[in-house]
């Protein structure tokens, strides 16, 4: 009537046969199931914290909006292995006419040089950190920035040398502890006052939030004495004409730079590049967290053998009535895999706990991939780790295990 | 002819270090439907290990087993299994219950294993047996917490859960005091009487083999005529 396949009445009393062992030996079944709780623990943990760091780089990206091309001195970040950002020896300084040859690239929305210079900021009797960006009034859009109070540079002021500020969320909320009332204040650096004009909503970005935005020729001979930039973003009006935008680009600075001095790279390079380090980091968190899964699965399996040993006899009772080696090796694989799974489900559970509290400092996420992880790779050690004890019982001799003292 | 077990030539040895021992050898005997019979023998004399291979518990090294006139010697070990699980009821001088079951839970535990389909309800069963044996008051204790007269009915009413055709007691009354023994015995030979299962009772001491209607004497492994 029944051959390979255990019926799902089958598998619900192993199950319950399961439970009542497992209950009899409370202190055993929680210790044995510790070992895989803390093993999924590691790996969700790792994985929630990889993909945290993985999803905040790119939120750091994608903040600056998707159809970006960036413009950068040296090799760059796709060419040369990393970044290369400015004052990079050989590379190239760009400068005004850089941006008055960009504008002549068709289809381009927006042209932002940046400068940043980390400073000291004074006001209200207060100082503190903070980045002073020196960019256009189309830098707003390209961040996407809106005020909380105030206003953003108007288009001539952007481009104008007028002592003006735009501050960062944190940066006003440090400074002025309500961050509203920054508007209309002074703040100095480097010697320089500068009058504030508007005050940013918060980006959530750590380094949007605490600059302040300066036009970027405000700060000509003072922070910025070469009248050079740091970089220059493009915005493309359009997203398929990004390759095109792209090579007009770099044709357009090849009349003046050498092919090594400055690299132009689209967001979705970089993004995809991000990807790749983050997949592999993620992959050697795993396989770090997968240690102590292992270690955990040998605990299954040594207290498993030890029941086993310690069940001779009902294992030779159960045969003598009419139990198969196979009703006796699914009993005690059952067993194996409702402890793991146990263990699994504790460790998914106390890492979501974790996440959850570590999301107010850091985006963790659990993912998909986590909770498939805590439950398949459990069950699957308590599979593996298990089938070896349940072997060893289900080959007893009936005569012998129901002799047993 | 209607004999639930018959036993043709059945030799079991085994070697203890270089030296090969006959536990059991050149055995011929059939035991019949509805029969009460007793296998005699001192300790030692193979009776044990004879009552394992009609139990289907253990298989001869040479000779056949009939059960129902089919040779069980070649059956696979899953075949054995559901045979006893079907056809066999054991009764030890252990009791050999589960003691983290309870009475009604070890009752019911060999129809867990059935591979076919039962005619009656188990829990119902098991319930009728064990308010028959006097024992249902303790159907919800465990099997440590009941006396052993009760835990050997107990085990009785296991043995005959799945409507076996024979109950092989082993030493059925040698863990219990002469007067509980009786009534065991007592149990056993109205169960026979009653239901017309087949009953055979191992044991090395003469009265409780004088019970029964007929006797098997075991020495050195071998059928004898007389016990001695």
């Amino acid at each position: 009537m029944k051959s390979a396949i255990v019926s799902q009445t089958e598998i619900i009393h192993l199950f319950k046969s399961a439970i009542v062992d497992l209950k009899r030996n409370k202190v055993r079944s929680f210790l044995t199931s510790l070992g895989i709780m803390i093993g999924v623990l590691s790996v969700v943990m790792l994985i929630a914290l990889g993909l945290g760091l993985k999803n905040y780089i790119k939120g750091q990206f994608e903040s600056m909006g998707a159809n970006m091309i960036m413009i950068l001195p040296g090799s760059g970040f796709t060419g040369g292995g990393g970044f290369s950002g400015a004052g990079v020896v050989g590379g190239a300084e760009f400068d005004e006419r850089d941006v008055t040859t960009l504008r002549r690239v068709r289809g381009i929305d927006y042209i932002v040089p940046v400068t940043m210079k980390a400073v000291t900021v004074e006001a209200n009797g207060k100082d503190v950190f903070g980045y002073v960006m020196g960019v256009n009034d189309e830098a707003f859009k390209m961040f996407n920035t809106k005020t909380i109070a105030g206003s953003l540079f108007s288009k001539g002021a952007g481009t104008s040398q007028a002592k003006i500020a735009v501050l960062g969320y944190t940066a006003a909320e440090k400074l002025f502890t309500n961050p509203k009332e920054g508007v209309g204040q002074v703040v100095r650096f480097s010697d320089q006052r500068f009058k504030v004009v508007g005050v940013a909503e918060k980006k959530g970005d750590p380094e949007q939030d605490s600059a302040v935005y300066v036009p970027y020729k405000s700060i000509y001979g003072s922070l910025n004495p070469k009248k050079t930039f740091w970089a220059i973003y493009l915005g493309v009006k359009d997203e398929k004409q990004l390759t095109q935008v792209k090579k007009d680009t770099e044709e357009a600075l090849l009349k003046r730079y050498k092919e090594d001095d400055f690299s132009v790279t689209e967001q979705s390079e970089i993004l995809s590049t991000v990807n790749q380090i983050f997949n592999i980091l993620n992959l050697v968190l795993i396989a770090i967290g997968s240690i102590s899964l292992l270690v955990g699965g040998i605990g299954i399996m040594n207290i498993m053998y030890a029941t086993v040993t310690e069940r001779i006899k009902e294992i030779g009772i159960r045969r003598a009535v009419g139990a198969t080696r196979k009703d006796i090796l699914l009993q005690f694989l059952m067993e194996s895999v409702v402890v793991s799974l146990l263990g699994g489900l504790l460790g998914l559970i106390f890492s979501i706990l974790i996440v959850l509290v570590v999301r107010f400092f850091f985006p963790a996420a659990v993912n998909g991939l986590a909770v498939a992880i805590a439950l398949l790779v459990s069950g699957g050690i308590g599979v593996f780790f298990g089938v070896f004890p349940a072997r060893k019982a289900a080959s007893l001799p009936p005569i012998e295990a129901i002799r047993y003292e | 002819m209607s004999s639930v077990i018959r036993l043709q030539d059945v030799t079991k040895s085994y070697f203890l270090g270089e030296e090969e021992v006959h536990a059991v050898s050149g055995i011929n005997l059939s035991i019949q439907k509805k029969e009460y019979i007793s296998i005699l023998g001192s300790s030692g004399s193979g009776k044990s290990t004879l009552m394992h291979m009609i139990g289907l518990l253990d298989s001869p090294t040479s000779g056949k087993i009939f059960l129902n006139d089919q040779d069980i010697s070649k059956l696979s070990d899953d075949e054995l299994s559901m045979m006893r699980n079907n056809n066999v009821g054991f009764v030890f001088q252990q009791f050999n219950l589960i003691n983290k079951f309870t009475v009604l839970e070890n009752v019911i535990l060999p129809a867990k294993y059935t591979r076919s389909k039962l005619d009656f309800d188990p829990v119902q069963r098991a319930e009728e047996l064990l308010k028959r044996f006097g024992i249902y008051d303790r159907r919800n204790f465990y099997p440590n917490k009941i006396s052993g007269g009760q835990q050997q009915r107990v085990a009785v009413a296991r043995a005959l859960i799945m409507k076996p055709q024979i109950i092989l007691a082993d030493e059925p009354t040698g863990n219990l005091d002469s007067k509980t023994g009786d009534e065991i015995m007592d149990l056993l030979e109205s169960l026979n009487k009653e239901t017309g299962v087949t009953v055979v009772i191992v044991t090395h001491e003469r009265e409780i083999a004088a019970r029964t209607r007929k006797q098997i004497f075991i020495r050195d492994g071998k059928v004898v005529d007389k016990y001695l």
